[in-house]
């Protein structure tokens, strides 16, 4: 009987040891996690603590960091090895968790933290090229001794804070998913690179298009998917004169109608990603100092995208944001210039529909021959699971993304391969340093030659009085709309064959207006003699800040501010008042009286207290959904809609069209019609969704804004924040995305700037620098910012210092 | 009183020491197998020094700067308070020493008369 109890007791033992020492789905080991000596309990405010001294194994020289009260490091190091060594050392104690975990994602490497749930992820991931394209860029980037410096000094600093670790200081998303870090290394920041480059260039509308084309026909493209946007004002002026022989592409290639259909759009990047920048001279602000302003738009995320730092050597002196796991400021300022980016959206991606010989993948047919194609093998290694190995090909028109799916009417196996401009060598990390090293115009823009992808316009304003933008990037030289559809990979049809010369790409200077801007909007004019895509946001951000920039004089920083979160709806204003005149609503109700009337009283300002604002949103996108949705099912997919200002020019210009019917209802829907039959829709729908009118219909209420953990782990993000804005106004905060960066610089003999981004310097959710800036983001306030010229501290409280010193 | 204060302190020194969680399950064992007299002693006297040990630890923690991270990771695992979360940190502590108390007191049991036998 002993011996039963003794069994059963062990039995017990040994199920609660199990039980609490191993993940169970998503509940964390609760073991290791309630351990008051290791576990979460460990991750509170102690983490935050600064130390005066620092013993950092791995320095050449002593490297002196001030902290100021929200916790930036400002540091000065006496050379080069070390000002990255401790920006890696210093990033990793604040994010660690972070920059590793997006590592993983770019690599397809999440199974190996969450297991097999995240295999298809992953296996995309490998095909489309990331780690294939970083262990390129890696292996470009070493043969340059300084970036291999700066690269390797950055490693050895995160790794010098990996060993500092013990189990009680790792950060807290290690204990919930269970798992320890890794030795960080140089191609993890080649990856992370990448991983920003899919974000901003990934987006790619080739296959909807050529459905499109393939189902109703050319002309139905050539309308409704112009080059040029109605109404868009260009990053450079349409009227610029461009003094330069261009180059001509061999060929245009005809129209292919692909055989491979399938959906591109799962796993692309948000579309939404985009930015606002501009560059005012000294001739239109109070100070008589050219100014920047710059706002980069991504998703939101805890922890931030992005890190503030300075960094301060003997020949460098710069301050703004990095990216977590890559060296150097990528957005900024120095003594002499600042500079902002905005994603260029122009086609850095083409697909090309590959045919092979048989299900081996190893030959296709390219110029009438059978050519090899590279084979690539993935490991992917899956956590409580076995080894799964991925096999793709690799052929000249990049790696064959999506396969296995269909046969060409010959038999033959097919596939979608994925030429990407980020798949080429490059060293955007030598082009980062000089633009953090530039000192005036020339220098910037010379620095820029080595950034390849993902295209930005880059504006930048200087000390010397200058001011510009270029709209940067490697390009291919292509025939007009050779890069909107999918093309077949079979000859140099097609095929990319040369690149648009560096110094031919769309670039101004010191125009006579007195600022550049740019909002992701079409670069060039029509006479622009180079193909860059076609895709582009709309009209409305670009064309607000060109109103406002035109009518501002004697700016301050209060009015770039004020611009920032301008919430005016440039589309609202278009469209508001004739879609109320279309209106007709008989007999309403006390509740549609007050809804219409509030249309009617709008100012088009889309604040976060603002019913209408709301309301005119879901009544446009109910207007679109009724006129496309019908036609543009294809395969049923509802595919691309014509951008917001095609849509808005056709319903003011045209009574009748066959595409506002309703081809699922016998009646025939006219433009009032749909105008009507969708607001009433739309009524219907938010008051299912928020109850009767009242304040929950409010823009800040109904959408408001997430910013969600990375891992999308409730309890750690910040919900339900009460913002205006939204797509095409120059405040582009939405439900989940939005201004990840304000930054505003004005170049005097001393620069001064303010900044503020959502969330805080800290990863850890237990510290309070984690999201102390995210109501005052909200708020629309700014920090000073802190530009030190020496590590000494003075009288200033706000400031402390912490010397990193190698003892060994 | 002995048989409460023990546990604590071995554990308290060797979580200390080297961290891991599993000391409440090895200490416990040994402790038990060490008793002599009484199951009680051996389970519920350990399981209440780890109780004391684990929440006067989570609670220590969470009033010294823990606020933040024990507000987040309350409304992560879907409990009302802090408090709450402590007190399931002690009991998860009380019922592994318990049950390794017991087992290794059982086991003790189960060797000498053993070897009494033979």
């Amino acid at each position: 009987m002993r011996l039963i109890k003794t069994i059963l007791a062990f039995l017990l033992l040994l199920l609660l040891f199990n039980l609490l020492n191993n993940s169970q789905g998503s509940i964390p080991p609760l073991g290791k996690f309630l351990n008051p000596f290791a576990g979460f309990w460990q991750n509170g405010e102690k983490l935050d603590q600064l130390n005066e001294v620092l013993d950092v194994n791995g320095l050449r020289d002593e490297v002196k960091v001030v902290w100021d009260e929200r916790q930036v490091p400002h540091v000065f190091a006496e050379n080069t090895y070390d000002i990255y060594f401790a920006q890696g050392f210093l990033t990793a104690r604040h994010r660690l968790w972070q920059m590793e975990f997006q590592t993983h994602v770019a690599a397809g490497r999440v199974s190996e933290i969450i297991g097999a749930k995240a295999l298809e992820f992953d296996k995309m991931q490998r095909r489309r090229g990331l780690l294939m394209a970083a262990e390129t860029a890696i292996q470009h980037m070493d043969k340059d001794s300084e970036t291999h410096l700066i690269l390797q000094a950055y490693a050895n600093g995160v790794n010098t804070w990996i060993e500092t670790l013990t189990p009680a200081t790792l950060p807290l998303e290690y204990k919930l998913l269970n798992y320890k870090p890794e030795v960080w290394s140089t191609l993890k920041t080649a990856l992370l690179l990448k991983f920003m480059a899919w974000d901003l260039t990934g987006r790619n509308s080739e296959m909807d298009m050529s459905i499109i084309q393939a189902t109703l026909g050319e002309e139905f493209v050539q309308t409704f998917y112009p080059e040029d946007t109605p109404l868009t004002d260009p990053v450079v002026p349409a009227g610029k004169p461009w003094r330069f022989e261009a180059m001509t592409p061999d060929s245009i290639p005809p129209f292919f109608e692909p055989q491979f259909v399938r959906d591109l759009k799962n796993g692309e990047p948000d579309p939404d990603n985009g930015s606002n920048n501009w560059a005012v001279s000294g001739s239109k602000t109070a100070s008589g100092y050219p100014m920047l302003a710059n706002d980069p738009h991504l998703g939101l995320k805890l922890p931030s995208i992005w890190y503030e730092i300075q960094l301060s050597t003997p020949d460098m002196n710069v301050y703004g944001v990095s990216l977590p796991g890559a060296p150097a400021v990528i957005i900024g300022f120095n003594q002499d210039i600042a500079w902002g980016m905005t994603n260029a959206a122009s086609d850095a991606m083409d697909w090309f529909e590959i045919e092979f010989k048989d299900d081996s993948y190893t030959e296709y047919l390219y110029r009438d021959e059978w050519v090899k194609a590279d084979l690539r093998i993935e490991e992917i290694f899956i956590r409580d699971g076995e080894t799964e190995l991925d096999t793709f090909a690799v052929t000249r028109f990049g790696p064959l993304v999506y396969f296995g799916e269909n046969r060409l009417e010959n038999g033959h196996p097919t596939g979608l391969a994925m030429r990407w401009v980020p798949h080429d060598p490059s060293n955007e990390m030598i082009a980062i340093r000089k633009m953090n090293l530039a000192t005036d115009k020339e220098s910037f823009f010379t620095a820029l030659e080595d950034f390849d992808s993902p295209g930005q316009n880059f504006a930048m304003a200087a000390r010397d009085g200058d001011i510009g933008i270029r709209h940067n990037g490697k390009y291919p030289l292509r025939g007009q709309d050779q890069g909107k559809f999918v093309r077949a990979g079979r000859d140099t049809l097609g095929e990319w064959q040369d690149w648009i010369p560096y110094d031919q790409l769309p670039t101004i200077s010191n125009p006579w207006s007195g600022y550049v801007s740019s909002a992701n909007q079409n670069p060039t004019g029509k006479n622009y003699p180079y193909y860059l895509g076609w895709d582009y946001d709309d009209y409305e951000r670009g064309s607000r800040i060109n109103d406002r920039l035109g009518q501002l004089n004697k700016i301050k920083f209060e009015d770039m501010q004020d611009m920032h979160m301008d919430n005016f709806n440039k589309q609202a204003q278009l469209m508001l008042p004739f879609l109320l005149n279309q209106l007709k609503v008989e007999a309403p109700s006390s509740e549609m009286e007050a809804i219409i009337n509030d249309l009617q009283a709008w100012s088009y300002v889309s604040d976060p207290d603002e019913k209408a604002a709301w309301v005119y949103k879901q009544w446009w996108l109910h207007i679109e959904k009724a006129i496309w949705d019908d036609e543009l099912t294809i395969f049923g997919e509802v595919r691309k809609i014509p951008a917001r200002s095609v849509t808005a020019r056709l319903l003011l210009k045209e009574l009748k069209l066959p595409y506002y019917d309703d081809i699922h209802t016998p009646e025939q829907e006219g433009r009032s019609e749909i105008i009507n039959l969708a607001f009433q829709q739309t009524i219907k729908d938010l008051g299912a969704e928020l109850g009767p009118y009242g304040d929950a219909w409010e823009l800040g209420r109904a959408r408001g804004t997430d910013i969600n953990h990375l891992l999308s782990v409730k309890g750690l993000g910040r919900t339900n924040l009460y913002t205006g804005g939204g797509s095409g106004i120059i405040n582009a905060t939405k439900k989940t995305h939005g201004p990840s960066w304000r930054m505003l610089v004005e170049l005097g003999k001393q620069p001064i700037a303010r900044g503020i981004f959502p969330g805080g310097q800290s990863g850890n959710p237990g510290s309070k620098y984690y999201d102390n800036a995210v109501n005052d983001w909200v708020a629309g306030k700014y920090y000073d910012i802190h530009f030190l010229s020496s590590a000494e501290t003075g009288n200033n409280s706000n400031l402390s210092l912490t010397h990193l010193r190698n003892y060994q | 009183m002995i048989n409460i204060l023990l546990p604590l302190v071995i554990i308290f020194i060797l979580q200390l020491l080297f961290y891991s969680w599993w000391w409440i399950v090895l200490v416990p064992l040994v402790l038990g197998f060490l008793e002599k007299d009484s199951a009680l002693k051996a389970s519920a006297g350990t399981g209440l020094g780890v109780f004391l040990l684990w929440f006067g630890m989570a609670v220590y923690q969470w009033k010294n700067g823990g606020e933040i991270i024990v507000a987040r990771v309350s409304e992560v695992m879907g409990v009302g308070s802090g408090l709450v979360l402590a007190l399931a940190t002690g009991l998860i502590g009380f019922l592994v020493a318990l049950v390794a108390g017991y087992a290794g007191f059982s086991l003790r049991k189960v060797l000498i008369k053993e070897y009494q036998i033979s």
